[in-house]
This record gives C-alpha cells, sequence and structure tokens, in this order.
C-alpha cells in the first residue's frame, strides 16, 4: 500500500487510488493550533493540494476525545507583538488555505471542538460529528473574555444563519451533537465508531460531481466571504496585536491558563 | 417607578442580575406615536447611561397587545415637516434599540404587527405568550404600504432570507406555533409564564463576560445599522415623498375609517 506521511504533528494516511488522503491532527494533548502545529498542517495541506492524484481529504483526530481546542492560548500571552503578528498571520492563513481549497475537505469531528477547533471544522465542506454528549462544538471565544474575529463570524453565519450566529457567538455557546445537527453547524452525526466511515461514504458523493464545476462553484460561493479578510488582511492582524496585548486581555488569558493548569492537577 | 407619562419603568435591585422591565402602557393599543418614542428613548438613555443596568425587558400594560406599530395618525394628514420628524424618530428607535448595549429581552404579552413586530426583532431575544390571538410580523402590504429596507433587513437577519421575502409579500403575522417555527421568536411559553421566562433567560445572556458580548453584539449588529446610517437623510426624504402620495394617503385614511368603524 502507499506509505504514510506528514510530520510530527500531523499524519498523513494516503489512498491515491480513491483520490482521498486522511489527515490526522495529532498535537497532544488537545491539538491546540500552535505556531509550529498551523505550519505543519499547511505544508501536508499544500503538499496534497498540488498532487494530482488528491481530490478530497478528511481532517480528524488522534487525541482521544478532542478534536482541537483551537488556538493555542500561549501563542498569545505573555509574548511580543511581532510574534503574535505571526501567529495571527498563521492563523488567517489556515482558515483562508482549508475554507478555499480546491480540495473536497471532510471533517470527520471525533472529539469536543471549541472555538479555532470549531473554525477548522467550519472551513470544510461538510462535518460529521460523533454521537457523543461531550463532543460540544462552538464558537466560545466570549466565555473566555475575547471576541471572535469577523471572518470566524461570517464562517458561522455562512453555516448557521444570522440569527443562530448572533445568539451563539454573544453566549460563546458549545453545542453537543443533537444541537449541533439541528440548527446545522454540523451535517450529520453518527455513532462513534461510524464517523471515519461515514466521512468517506459522503466523500463519494462529493467526488461524483465534476471536479472543475465543483470547485468553480465552491470559489463562487466562498470567494466573497474571504475577500473581506483579503482585502484587510494586514488591518486585521493589527488590530488583532493591538487587543490582545492590552493589560485587560492578557489578564483574562492569564487567568484563563491558570485555570486550565489547576484542573489538570 | 414610573419614569414617564407613556412609559412605566419598573427596576428590579437584585445583586445579580441588574435589570429593568419596561412597561409599555400608551393606551389602548401602544401605537408608536412621536411622544411615545420620544419617552422609550429617554427611558432607554436613562437606562444605558446607569451602570447598575445591564439588561431591560421591555413588555406591555395594554393587554393584548405589545405594540400596535407605527401611529397612523402621525403619518395621515400631516406636513412633510412632521412627517420627517416622525421618521427620524422611529430610526432612532430602531437604532438604539437594534444597537444598545444591554441585553434586551422582549416579552411578548400580546398582538404584535409591522412596528410592534420591529421593535420585538431589534431585541436580542424573544419570548411569545402561547395565545393563538398573538400573532406577530410585518404586515405593512397589508395596509397598502411598504417595510423600510430596514425593517426588511432586520427580519432577514433573523428568520432568513427565503421566509422573509414570503412573510413581507403576504403581510403575514405569525401566531405563536409558526413564529416559533420560523424563527421569527426564539421561545413560546404559557401566558402567565412569559415574564417569569424572560427573567430566567437573562441569567444566561449577563454570564458572559459583558464587554465580550457587547463587542460581539456589535460586530454582528454594526454592518446592517450601517445600511441605514449611510443614507439616513435620504431615507427620511424617501418615506416623506412616498407617504405624501395621494394614493398613500387615500389607503391610510381608509384603514384609520375603517378601525373606526370596528371601535364602534
Amino acid at each position: 500500500g502507499v506509505r504514510c506521511f506528514g510530520s510530527p504533528r500531523v499524519l498523513v494516511e494516503p489512498d491515491p487510488a480513491a483520490g482521498f488522503a486522511v489527515m490526522k491532527m495529532r498535537n497532544p494533548p488537545v491539538n491546540s493550533l500552535s505556531l509550529e502545529f498551523l505550519t505543519e498542517m499547511l505544508i501536508s495541506l499544500e503538499k496534497l493540494e498540488s498532487d494530482k492524484a488528491f481530490h478530497a481529504i478528511i481532517i480528524t483526530s488522534d487525541c482521544p476525545g478532542i478534536f482541537s481546542a483551537g488556538l493555542d492560548l500561549t501563542e498569545m500571552c505573555g509574548r511580543d507583538p511581532t510574534h503574535y503578528a505571526e501567529y495571527w498571520k498563521a492563523v488567517q492563513e489556515l482558515w483562508l488555505r482549508f475554507y478555499l481549497s480546491h480540495l473536497v475537505v471532510i471533517s470527520a469531528i471525533n472529539g469536543v471542538s471549541p472555538a479555532g477547533g470549531c473554525l477548522l471544522a467550519l472551513s470544510s465542506d461538510y462535518r460529521v460529528l460523533a454521537d457523543n454528549p461531550k463532543y460540544a462544538i462552538g464558537l466560545n471565544e466570549t466565555l473566555l473574555g475575547i471576541v471572535a474575529p469577523f471572518w470566524f463570524k461570517d464562517t458561522l453565519v455562512n453555516t448557521v444563519g444570522h440569527r443562530v450566529a448572533e445568539r451563539a457567538l454573544q453566549l460563546g455557546l458549545l453545542f453537543p451533537p443533537a444541537e449541533a445537527l439541528r440548527v446545522g453547524v454540523v451535517d450529520q452525526v453518527v455513532p462513534e465508531d461510524q464517523v471515519q466511515s461515514a466521512a468517506q461514504s459522503v466523500l463519494a458523493q462529493w467526488l461524483a460531481v465534476p471536479g472543475h464545476a465543483r470547485q468553480l462553484t465552491k470559489t463562487l460561493m466562498r470567494k466573497p466571504t474571504a475577500d473581506r479578510l483579503l482585502k484587510e488582511r494586514d488591518a486585521d492582524i493589527q488590530n488583532f496585536v493591538r487587543f490582545i496585548s492590552r493589560d485587560a486581555i492578557q489578564k483574562a488569558l492569564r487567568a484563563y491558563l491558570e485555570k486550565l493548569k489547576q484542573k489538570k492537577s
């Protein structure tokens, strides 16, 4: 068979005969989107996109119980403005590249998925969630005292509509599977041991469509949203650096990190 | 405590959460007259500038009606200067309630057409009493007039384009079950539980860090508000021109006449 490849934190299991690869996130313990991890994901995506054998990827997690905990708060706390800018640019890049990928992207969500983890899932074309009441998914930034960037908001609005997004974002809601399906954050909920096979079944439907027509249609649907960030990308980075550098925000993040430390011990 | 003639604002000084109940009492039907609009805006401003308050519940003190909406006597048989003054106040009501940094919950305890529906849609969350008479919707077309684009935008933001398109054209008033199903309201409860349901919901909203919630609300709503703000005067002129038309004045007079006859 074909050998797996990838990097320390991203394992790629290719199936070129079937035209897809499984991208397994393994940045224990919680697949935090650290700068290094983001870079590895982008490299893996680029490799798969430039290999004509691949038309689709399934993103999933290799860390039990978690899809991704989202942005790595240690990258956003107690660092200097240059680092914040570098980090945010990488987060933007993750969204832009996965959201606009010409590949079919399916998220096989096999764990809890807050904030940035939810964004990654929302960037894909289709979401399958394991039916485990612990596996909640949503953009819960407000609960940490921070605010989701406008392009997180846009992606959520495009998925669940303005009203649901408005309430979900303000309340920082994490939707358990039944609710996530009801409001449309995810497209399908299946028993936990069927998530990977369900994702692969769905792939077949997406790959049956003439590729160029599907890709152009995806661009038609998503480019306006992506352009809203692209036309002010640097300003968005500066906004982030300014916001995250604020004493009150640094204090809130430190308090949250402290709380997490205490939970562990 | 009463803050103004047309308004009764009850403040609840619970330790947590701090909120006020804004009870509309402009009998018989809480029409949004110029005076009433002014009093609502004054009350809102007072509550917004008092750091003790983080939320308001808007409800009605007139039985069976939340608000009948715009006061047609302000729009009929008056001069253009008055129409302009009135419309500016209607815009101000929407802008201020829609963008308020306070959590705004509508406890809808009566029928809520047109402007009444707009007021409810401007809030963060809507609880409706489960009474089949308490229909809610933007029914302007049935009166021969057209909902302004920012009424339409607020409805689209709430129920989506398709539902809004059909609802606006047909001037639909949704009874509770339908209103819940399409998403015009968020919750339907027995009539005697509307106020307590609204207060329960408040707790969830006030549990979120206030600054983060407010910035997020602005993120969600400012683009919609800006669409009016950037052409506010043009919107007033459009309204004055439209409402002054003979055909529209005739339709409004006929409707007011019909209402008079219904009463007697």
